[in-house]
């Protein structure tokens, strides 16, 4: 039982609501719509992660996926096992991701490993090998490579507020996707 | 040495340019600006932060502190701790917050220790128990105790990639 009150949209600022209703009315905005003073910034950040075409939506939800198996976060579990199925991944992908280590012998390509492993080693330890962080950055380049870094950040971050506010997963509704920006 | 290249904030577009020298040209700015499509919404949830009148800067620097030693950043305790210290918490309380004293004598108050608990709880375990989020909503309520997650969340965040990428902590007077 999520254990606030959620902000209904007519009650927020016009801004506010746009972006709420934009990201498909979840349980996840309107709980943290009660921040009124903070949460249309943290929506923008969000926005941005979420229509940037530099990372591929299937690489974006492995990142996420593991993040939020790692932080044993079981409302971005089950938005994101759903959304992860329209981003190319598999039953079998999904299940091996949200593991300690069935990824690691599931058929990801090198890039996707060496990703999964940064994720890894991030969100369980804090840090990262700099021969890890060596590898993804020559794969991926500068901007992608802080892009996935971002996004391990984000996800592992609101997995605490989604944990500390014990957020109801919504019964049906999912984050639609978005249109990428050019 | 960062592990991933910094940008040279003079090249960069005029939005970013101008945000980031009001703000001190830190090195975070140049490593995150290496996004540039997601650096505009970061700066906007960052400016929202430090600009909301809801927790004065002492508290927000104690849970800034209070998030940044379990996190193991460098980077995010040698930018705070000179912030903290401005903001009015005393060196025997920046000890005590990052471990190094004890809470029960460095003069905290009753909202001070239960943002410091919940901050714990949170990055130890992330989650947090009945009795700790009962004891933080009772002092705090909805709105505040959900940006205390915020600002949690971000500096949790932040420092992931700060330490991944292994920034050098900005040096008082150096251009960047």
């Amino acid at each position: 039982m999520t254990r606030i009150p959620y902000r209904r949209p007519d009650d927020m600022t016009e801004r506010a609501r746009e972006l709420t209703l934009e990201r498909g009315n979840l349980n996840v905005y309107r709980v943290l719509a009660n921040a009124e003073k903070v949460y249309p910034g943290w929506m923008l950040a969000g926005r941005a992660a979420l229509t940037s075409p530099v990372l591929s939506r299937r690489l974006r939800e492995l990142v996420t996926l593991h993040t939020a198996y790692l932080m044993d976060c079981p409302y971005e579990l089950g938005q994101h096992k759903d959304i992860a199925r329209t981003a190319g991944l598999t039953d079998s992908d999904i299940k091996a991701v949200i593991s300690d280590s069935d990824w690691q012998t599931a058929g990801f390509n090198a890039v996707e490993l060496a990703i999964l492993r940064l994720t890894s080693e991030l969100v369980t330890q804090h840090g990262a090998s700099a021969e890890l962080v060596d590898q993804v950055h020559t794969e991926l380049g500068s901007e992608a490579t802080v892009e996935v870094l971002m996004i391990i950040g984000r996800y592992a971050g609101l997995a605490l507020m989604l944990n500390a506010l014990d957020v109801d997963l919504d019964e049906t509704a999912r984050l639609p996707t978005l249109p990428t920006t050019t | 040495m960062s592990r991933i290249p910094l940008v040279n904030l003079d090249q960069q577009p005029e939005s970013i340019r101008q945000w980031a020298a009001s703000r001190g040209n830190l090195n975070v700015f140049r490593l995150l600006a290496n996004a540039p499509r997601m650096f505009g919404g970061w700066t906007e949830m960052v400016d929202e932060l430090f600009a909301s009148p809801t927790f004065d800067a002492r508290m927000r620097e104690l849970i800034i502190l209070r998030v940044a030693h379990p996190q193991a950043s460098p980077y995010e305790l040698g930018q705070h701790v000179p912030l903290a210290r401005s903001a009015g918490l005393t060196d025997q309380q920046i000890d005590a917050i990052m471990g190094a004293g004890d809470l029960d004598k460095a003069g905290f108050g009753r909202a001070d220790r239960v943002a410091l608990d919940v901050v714990t709880e949170l990055c130890t375990t992330h989650h947090l128990s009945d009795e700790c989020f009962a004891a933080a909503h009772a002092i705090f309520g909805d709105d505040p105790f959900t940006e205390l997650l915020m600002i949690t969340s971000c500096y949790y965040g932040l420092a992931l990639v700060l330490n991944a990428a292994d920034l050098d902590v900005d040096v008082a007077g150096e251009p960047a």
